[in-house]
């Protein structure tokens, strides 16, 4: 369908951008977590989206029942992933760190489909949003969405809190080392199942952190974790290598490309974009998604 | 003996004989068992079959039909049934998921073997479902469907309950153009019923010679459509009509708001009639036009017991897609009636040259492809929290408003 | 154990009343037997590149899917002079298939284990909003609407030739050299490119055989339906079925996916006819116990007991 626009000006395309910027805001949060995941376990967690998509419910229940917005909602919903993420760590994922890194992406699979098939049971899978904020704000005769410029406005310290954890923290630093060589933090005294314990439970953390902000921008639907996860990884392959901040830029780069995508074809072509754009880079460097150690 | 050994034998036999065993007991355990045999005593029931969407994106709307469907079977057993029997209806969840419609209509007619069936409700169930009952020659009425193509196939077995999506918004062009509005802009889910809704519009405000300055489509479960919304709001549309079902009429209208896009006249095919729009968006839902099948306002035969009825099983209004609903019941049962018999092939005689009128507006009239011509469906618009019709004349209850107020002006 | 005459009896009695059926079975049976076959040879075909050589293919379901649009184009005479009877349309759109698998397995599978797995899964999306597009030619999100013809029995017989032959390759495959190279691959794929073994082509070939069964099965699928839509046809619940059903039976067995097929239809259908969505959760229970506890399936199972030969012919 052709889209006759009447005048593609300067203003339009920076309206287009601002979108774009905005929507990285989220995918930031996701990928960071997916990252951190699989930087120290080398584990590529199929269920992260599942984990952000538990994450929307969650904010959803806790907005209807007892009229918590979504903001507020963070501080219960965080912990609350990241006490999932610290389970799904020690019962299952921990089998199977040693394995083929095929063991493991199978595992994550069958976890995804196992919290996607329960939250089809437990929630319908009626469409279903959170009417929390709406409404532009005017910035410099752009109309930026207010929902998502709060989102991307939390997304933002989020992921710089947990870049300053991961830099100058002790456990932070643990992190990096056990991302680095497990064997060699292990000698260095660090308890290498704890590191992972808890990058699994940040990781998840973040993806809860993610779902709480997709909730009242995006529409709730308990398959909605495959898109979002796909996303995820073209971030990463895009931006993330290995760096946590490096996954902010990627989420931005993906969510200008994704609103150019949609605005030079049709949001249905923009779609394809990321999964196109994650293919290419992946082919480009064949070495792997990181250039890191190899699984 | 090289490559059988014989325990591979017996695995493989056990493999086989277990799906023969399978085979055999006819995969017990079906839904509404089949009562096949017996003596054909008047007494015996009338089983009618349908899947409606009670869960899936499109699950909301979907029960309207659904408890409509049940409201029909425990009125017209008040009145004696069906030719003296009882009506009792199986009806399955479809998830809005075409593929499992087919599946269950199939199930149905082969393994719960029922009489009759009544159709599921979005046209691209029904589109899929049809194929089914066309291939065993069961009489459908499209209770929930009204894309066109569903008629292009020269099947002979379904049957059109109201307007084709092409129409819906016939009535929002004509109140556009009185109105001095030129200007158009008109998106849909790439999906069979809002395509159709879109390509019916467009050809339709060309011919009024109004200007079609944007037509995009956007895919289904979209969550997101700001870019497409950015591009509208470069071209300056002073109408804005939506091809869409109720899950992205929701979405567009919110997003609208927070891009601060402004047009004076907005209009939705689906969920706008519907009772939980204005519900779930508040004054957001104020001054949107939307096509209804029926609003319970109208004077048509038995609409008030309809309703009442209604109001009382359900504790709910109903949606226009429960009038639909229970118009399909009402005109099986007419086409019962006429036909005298419950065989097939009658009661596909019947619903060809049928004519009669139930609560819908208009009336029911079939062309020679099944297509729906008589039902005259209405425009309204959300005045406040209620809903007025605007359209046509002489069904009208209030006028329109127009222009939209701009958001920020709210 | 010995079973001396009872086995082929049972066994020539079992494939009597499957090739019988059309004659006793409902509408609905039939159905349910055509899409145990369906299965049987997707799962099949997954496992020959998956089970085999490791190489995880996470979007089998664009394979299907293009077959599908494939057979339904031809059989709907889209394309000016286009048409056909429906076994050249099936076996085109295998054909297709392998092309396709082709074209993007050239480049994919250079990627290691699981960089190819998320490959595909973001590839298969791209085959699908690609099919949408298209949309004078396939109908875009509307669909494919084929002519409607009773064809349940054909349809029945051919997708049971197909998973026929989809194990007999199989086995083919698992008895040869082929099948050692295969495995090979998957067990360490750098000391068999040094042992001589051209990986790249077992690797690129079994990807294309796999991938036009499942686009044969596809083809089948859209004649027999008479109606298809892009949702449908590339779902992803259609590769989560090939893998649960081929490790829930045995990765890298000759009978394993056909174990699986026949036992997880059969379930899917029970309960999906009871609790629709526990069926998901259930495949993904599963994988996950299989993966912990029974790496090697039912037949890895049978073959510990010393029910079944630890060879690779089963």
């Amino acid at each position: 369908m052709e889209s006759a626009v009447a005048t593609t000006n300067a203003l339009t395309l920076a309206q287009v951008a601002a979108s774009g910027i905005l929507l990285g805001g989220v995918y930031a949060l996701l990928a960071g977590g997916l990252n951190l995941i699989f930087g120290v376990m080398r584990v590529i967690n199929l269920a992260h989206g599942e984990l952000l998509m538990l994450g929307a419910y969650a904010a959803l229940g806790l907005f209807v029942l007892w009229g918590v917005p979504p903001l507020l909602a963070l501080a219960l919903i965080m912990p609350l992933l990241f006490g999932l993420g610290l389970l799904l760590q020690r019962l299952l994922v921990s089998r199977v760190v040693r394995q083929p890194p095929l063991t493991s992406l199978l595992l994550m699979f069958g976890v995804s489909l196992l919290l996607t098939g329960a939250a089809q049971q437990a929630f319908t899978t009626n469409f279903r949003s959170v009417p929390y904020l709406s409404g532009s704000v005017d910035v410099a005769g752009l109309a930026l969405s207010l929902p998502r410029l709060v989102a991307f406005g939390v997304a933002a310290v989020l992921s710089a809190a947990v870049h300053a954890y991961l830099r100058w923290s002790r456990w932070g630093k643990a992190l990096r080392a056990t991302a680095q060589n497990p064997d060699v933090a292990l000698m260095c005294g660090i308890d290498v199942d704890r590191a992972r314990l808890l990058a699994f439970g940040l990781g998840a953390a973040l993806a809860g952190a993610a779902g709480t902000l997709a909730s009242f921008i995006f529409t709730i639907f308990p398959e909605m974790g495959g898109t979002y996860m796909l996303k995820g990884f073209a971030v990463i392959v895009l931006g993330g290598l290995g760096s946590f901040g490096g996954a902010f830029v990627g989420a931005v780069l993906l969510g200008l490309f994704e609103s150019f995508a949609a605005y030079a074809t049709n949001a249905q072509a923009a779609e394809g974009v990321a999964y196109v754009l994650l293919f290419l880079v992946l082919l480009v460097k064949p070495s792997g998604l990181f250039g890191l150690r190899e699984g | 003996m090289t490559g059988f050994s014989r325990r591979r034998i017996v695995a493989s036999a056990a493999a086989i004989s277990g799906v023969a065993a399978l085979a055999l007991t006819g995969c017990g355990g079906a839904q509404g068992g089949g009562a096949t045999g017996g003596t054909a005593s008047d007494k015996t029931p009338v089983r009618i079959g349908a899947s409606v969407s009670a869960t899936g994106s499109n699950g909301n709307i979907g029960r309207y039909q659904k408890e409509a469907y049940e409201l029909w079977v425990e009125m017209v057993n008040q009145r004696g049934g069906l030719l003296g029997r009882p009506v009792e209806m199986t009806i399955l969840d479809d998830q809005t998921d075409p593929t499992t419609g087919a599946k269950l209509y199939e199930k149905l007619i082969t393994e719960d073997k029922v009489d009759l069936v009544l159709g599921p409700y979005a046209s691209s169930v029904t589109l899929s479902a049809s194929t089914v009952t066309e291939k065993y020659k069961y009489p459908l009425l499209a209770a929930g469907a009204s894309a066109s193509d569903i008629w292009k196939r020269n099947y002979k077995y379904v049957f059109g309950v109201y307007s084709v999506a092409e129409s819906y918004f016939y009535g929002v062009i004509d109140l556009a153009l009185k109105n001095n509005l030129k200007k158009i802009a008109i998106v849909n889910e790439d999906t069979v019923f809002p395509n159709a809704t879109a390509t019916g519009t467009a050809a339709y405000a060309r011919q009024k010679g109004m200007q079609i300055v944007f037509q995009e489509k956007y895919p289904q479960k979209a969550t997101d459509v700001s870019s497409m919304l950015t591009k509208i709001k470069a071209a300056v549309p002073e109408v804005l009509v939506g091809g869409s079902y109720e899950p992205d009429s929701m979405l567009i209208t919110r997003q609208m708001k927070d891009l601060d896009v402004n047009v004076k006249m907005l209009a939705f095919s689906v969920g706008a009639a519907n009772p939980d729009f204005q519900g779930s968006l508040g004054a957001v839902a104020d001054h949107v036009f939307g096509p209804s099948m029926w609003e319970p306002d109208l004077k048509t035969p038995g609409n008030k017991e309809f309703l009442d009825a209604y109001k009382k099983k359900w504790s709910r209004d109903p949606d226009y897609h429960s009038a639909t609903g229970f118009a399909g019941g009402q005109i099986m049962e007419a086409a019962v009636k006429k036909a005298n018999s419950l065989d097939r092939e009658k009661l596909r005689e019947a619903l060809s040259t049928l004519e009669t009128t139930t609560v819908l507006p208009g009336k029911y009239k079939v062309d020679d492809t099944g297509t729906q011509m008589g039902h005259i469906p209405v425009t309204i618009q959300w005045q406040g929290k209620e809903k007025a019709i605007v359209s046509p004349d002489n069904m009208a209850t209030g006028k329109p408003k127009l222009p939209m107020p701009e958001w920020k002006a709210r | 154990m010995r079973w001396g005459v009872t086995a082929p009896v049972l066994l020539a009695l079992g494939v009597l009343m499957l090739a019988t059926l059309p004659l006793w079975g409902t509408g609905y049976v039939l159905s349910l037997l055509f899409l145990t076959f369906m299965y049987a040879a997707i799962a099949s075909s997954w496992n020959l590149i998956s089970g085999y050589t490791g190489y995880v293919s996470f979007g089998h379901a664009a394979f299907f899917g293009i077959g599908a649009y494939t057979s339904g184009i031809l059989l709907t005479k889209k394309l000016a002079q286009l048409s056909a009877p429906w076994p050249v349309a099936v076996l085109v759109a295998g054909v297709v298939a392998a092309l396709l698998a082709l074209v993007l397995g050239y480049p994919a599978l250079r990627l290691r284990g699981p960089y190819f797995a998320i490959a595909m899964l973001g590839l298969a999306e791209a085959v699908r909003v690609a099919v949408t597009l298209a949309e004078p030619l396939t109908g875009g999100g509307k669909g494919l609407s084929l002519p409607p013809a009773l064809v349940d029995v054909p349809a029945y017989y051919a997708m049971g030739l197909l998973a026929m032959v989809a194990v007999a390759l199989t086995h083919v495959v698992a008895t040869s050299p082929v099948g050692l190279r295969l495995l090979s691959i998957r067990e360490d794929e750098v000391a068999a490119e040094v042992v001589g073994v051209r990986t790249t082509v077992y690797k690129l070939v079994t990807f294309c055989v796999s991938a036009s069964i499942a686009g044969i099965a596809g083809g089948l699928y859209a004649w027999k339906q008479s109606y298809i839509d892009p949702t449908t046809v590339f779902a992803a619940g259609l590769t989560v079925r090939a893998i649960t059903m081929t490790m829930f039976g045995g990765q890298g067995t000759v009978w394993g996916p056909v174990i699986g097929a026949v036992v997880l239809t059969y379930t899917g259908e029970q309960l999906w006819a009871r609790f629709p969505f526990l069926h998901t959760a259930l495949f993904g229970g599963m994988i996950i116990v299989i993966l912990l506890f029974l790496p090697g399936g039912v037949i890895a199972l049978l073959q510990e007991r010393g029910w079944l030969p630890r060879s690779r012919r089963v």
